[in-house]
Formats: structure tokens, C-alpha cells, sequence
């Protein structure tokens, strides 16, 4: 029972196994959707994506998975035809930066993990702070310095 | 036993004055190792220490699992106050047990969380740059670790000072300050008493990775200067800190204060020093948080063997 605790992958908001595996499977699903999208030769089907993927998923999945990051904003979607043609709206970067992002706001303790650069300050702290600051500003960047050194 | 069986669990108060001195006469590199040393050992016998009462404590559960000879009134007459002492020892090693564990869980969630949301950016090198209107920084410690800047950090700094910032997250992560943090963190859940030396242990790795990172940029002011210009775009772009506002300054401007004054040495003080008088309380204090504990553990075995049939 403690050993399950050591298991990173089981770390997940302590749900059940079987949920944790199913989302962590659509975050990786959803990863090379995009990644397919991105080396698309420009907007493609569904299809055309699901083809790319091995066919290995059902054409639903892979529409269930464009329609998710479609509402992220992570892809677009435009009428071609009949059909919808579909391109990545962001490249990788923004994918994760968005993940990131999420994690920073549901996570308030994660700086006792993650090494944060610098920590919040109080407003007297940043009063001192800018104090230091004035002082130890080079002479070429003089902006907002009263007597120097 | 008697009383002594108690100290482990107090023993830890006299790492308040330990925190203290060690942050302002220690390397931070030696002070992170110490503090994380002491801490754990003192953690370890706070926690046999419990174990020990909580033993008392179980022999008096009717129908408990445990062998019949704990039970025998041969030692409860030899451990005082078995009684009281040993249900709430029950109690406390229980909640010990479960902060740990929650903890630990919280560390490895948060880890496999951030690897995972990185799990996208290409290998080839340790930072990543986010586009994000939010100015942070972390270190992500991982196999390999990585360094996460978001665009508006980077925007908001020099690129000399941007070259201290990655300098100091690369430091965190090669020095593997992750361990240290989670060593601190898990012996503060045992006792709460160690919470000081959580907080120094922090402190002190933030400490460490700025001195590195100024020794990278050969530049002391310049690394103050990231330091204090990253902390304030966070300050005036994140929401105001919920916690009343401290006489002392916070970790931020005292580190820029450490960094403006000339390193400090990497040698250990002389012992007559005010540190170096720190450093031998510490030292006492675990040795005696450890004598009293290994005593009663030998005690506790003694008499349950003695109260063994077999």
C-alpha cells in the first residue's frame, strides 16, 4: 500500500488506476494527433490523420480527440467540401505552456518540488528590493537611480 | 526508560537556533547538507521514538494482532504512563505515517505532472521557453531534469541575466536539490518541531544554486540583479502573497543581500564562532536525539524478550 505511493505514474490525483491510465493514454493520443497535424502538408481530414496514426485508433476516437483540442484551441477546424479539413493552431510549445500552466494553478504546493526561481514578496519586501536594486544597477542603465554609488 | 523515551520527540526544537545560525555563517552547500542530515536523523528517532510508545500503546488494544508477550504486565509496569502516553502515541505515529505518505505522493504527482506536460518539447537541449504571459521559472528534476522559462520571464531580464537564471536552475538540478528538499519536507512531517530546518533547508538551496550561478557568470551583482528584477515582474504580475506581512525580509531580498556582500568561505567555521558553537549544538543535539532512542529501542527489546517464551 505504501509501495503504490512510490510509483510516479500512479501519482495521478488518486483516482483509480483504471482512470488514471485512460487519461494519461488521451494526453499521449492527443500529443501525436498533433504531432501528425504538424507534419501535415496543410489543413487534412480526419481520416487522412487516422490513416497517419497506423489506423490503429477508431475513426471516432480520432474525432472525439481533434473535437477536444478543437475546444483548447489547439487545432482549427474549416469546411472543405462535405467534409472538415483540420490544422494545429499551436505548435508544441503552446500545448505544453498550456499544460503548464495548468499544473501551476492546480498545484498551490508545488514549490516545494519544483524549484521556483523566486518566491512571492511581501509589499515590504519589494520596497527593499527595489532599494537593493537601485544599488546595484550598473551606471550605463541609470534609469530611476537617485545618488549612485 | 523513563522520560527519556520522550527527548527524540523534543530534541528537534533545538533546530530552530541550528536553522538560524547556519543560514547566516554556513556555505549554503554545507548548511543544505547538514540541515538535510540532521533533520533526517533526528526524524528517525523521533519516529522510534513514537514507534516505541506506540508498541505500549498496541499491547493495551484488546484483541490486537500482535504477539501476547507485548502485552504482559511485565512491560507495562517497566514503561511509565502507558496508558495515556500510549494511545496518543498510536494516534501520532498514525498521522506521521499519513503526512509522510501524502507527501510523498504530492512530491511524485507534481514530478510525473511537469514531466509530463514537457513530454512534448524536443530533447535536444535542458531549457524550455513557454509562451506564457506569466512570468516564472522552474527546475523540474527528472531523467533528464529540465528547465522551464516562460517567454515573459525571459522578457523581462537581460541576457546576462537571463544566463544567471538558467545557470542557477541548471544548478538545482545537477546538485540534485530536489532530494534535499523532499528529505527536509518528509522529516517535517514526522516532527513538526523540524519545520525550522524545512524552511532553512529551502532557503539555503536557493543559496547555493545563486552562489553557483554567480561563480558561472563571474558576476555577483549581476546575478542580485536577476534575482531581484525576476522577483518583482513575478510580484506585480501574481496575485499578492495571502500571508500577513513578516517583520524580517524575505527569502528573496536577503538573498540579494547575500549575493551584494563579498561569498562567503566554503571552510567550516572555528569551532569557538558562533557557527561553529551552532554546529556543535546541532551536533550534540542529534547524538543525544540518537542515544535515547537506540536506548529504548534496546530497553523495549530486551523486555519483550524477556517476556518471550520462546
Amino acid at each position: 500500500m505504501e509501495l503504490a505511493g512510490l510509483d510516479p505514474e500512479s501519482g495521478e490525483s488518486g483516482d483509480g488506476e483504471e482512470g488514471g491510465r485512460r487519461r494519461r493514454g488521451q494526453g499521449e493520443l492527443a500529443t501525436e494527433v498533433l504531432t501528425v497535424l504538424h507534419g501535415a502538408p496543410g489543413p487534412v481530414t480526419a481520416s487522412w490523420v487516422q490513416e497517419q496514426l497506423g489506423g490503429e485508433l477508431a475513426y471516432t476516437t480520432v474525432m472525439t480527440i481533434l473535437s477536444r483540442l478543437l475546444a483548447k484551441q489547439v487545432v482549427s477546424r474549416s469546411r472543405a467540401g462535405r467534409a472538415y479539413v483540420w490544422s494545429a493552431a499551436s505548435d508544441a510549445a503552446g500545448l505544453t505552456a498550456r499544460r503548464m500552466r495548468r499544473l501551476l494553478d492546480t498545484e498551490p504546493d508545488r514549490d516545494a518540488v519544483l524549484a521556483s526561481f523566486v518566491t512571492a514578496l511581501t509589499p515590504e519586501d519589494e520596497q527593499l528590493l527595489r532599494s537593493l536594486l537601485n544599488a546595484t544597477d550598473p551606471p550605463q542603465d541609470g534609469a530611476g537611480r537617485s545618488g549612485g554609488r | 526508560m523513563g522520560f527519556f523515551v520522550f527527548l527524540p520527540l523534543v530534541l528537534p526544537l533545538t533546530s530552530w537556533p541550528i536553522a538560524r545560525l547556519a543560514e547566516h555563517h554556513l556555505h549554503p552547500r554545507s548548511a543544505v547538507r547538514l540541515l538535510s542530515w540532521i533533520g533526517v536523523s533526528m526524524a528517525v528517532c523521533s519516529t522510534l521514538a513514537l514507534g516505541l510508545l506506540f508498541v505500549v500503546g498496541t499491547a493495551q488494544i484488546p484483541g490486537n494482532p500482535l504477539p501476547d508477550s507485548w502485552s504482559d504486565p511485565e512491560i507495562r509496569t517497566a514503561v511509565p504512563f502507558h496508558e495515556e502516553v500510549g494511545t496518543a502515541a498510536v494516534v501520532g505515529l498514525v498521522t506521521v505515517l499519513t503526512a509522510c505518505s501524502r507527501s510523498l505522493r504530492r512530491h511524485l504527482r507534481i514530478r510525473a505532472r511537469a514531466l509530463r506536460a514537457l513530454s512534448a518539447m524536443p530533447l535536444d537541449s535542458d531549457l524550455v521557453v513557454l509562451p506564457d504571459p506569466e512570468p516564472y521559472a522552474y527546475a523540474v528534476p527528472g531523467a533528464p531534469g529540465r528547465v522551464v522559462v516562460s517567454t515573459a520571464m525571459m522578457d523581462s531580464l537581460d541576457v546576462d541575466e537571463q544566463r544567471a537564471l538558467l545557470a542557477h536552475e541548471r544548478s538545482h538540478l545537477a546538485n540534485r536539490h530536489h532530494r534535499f528538499l523532499l528529505a527536509a519536507q518528509l522529516a517535517s512531517c514526522v516532527n513538526p518541531f523540524l519545520r525550522p530546518l524545512q524552511k532553512a533547508v529551502g532557503y539555503a538551496t536557493e543559496r547555493w544554486a545563486d552562489e553557483e550561478a554567480a561563480g558561472s557568470v563571474g558576476d555577483r551583482r549581476l546575478t542580485a540583479r536577476a534575482v531581484a528584477r525576476a522577483a518583482l515582474v513575478t510580484r506585480s504580475a501574481g496575485p499578492a502573497p495571502s500571508f500577513a506581512a513578516f517583520a524580517a525580509p524575505g527569502p528573496v531580498p536577503r538573498r540579494v543581500t547575500a549575493l551584494l556582500s563579498p561569498a562567503l568561505r566554503e571552510s567550516w567555521p572555528p569551532p569557538a564562532s558562533p557557527a561553529g558553537l551552532a554546529a556543535m549544538v546541532a551536533a550534540a543535539g542529534t547524538a543525544a536525539s540518537a542515544v535515547f532512542a537506540l536506548n529504548a529501542a534496546v530497553a523495549l527489546l530486551l523486555l519483550v524478550k524477556a517476556a518471550t517464551p520462546w
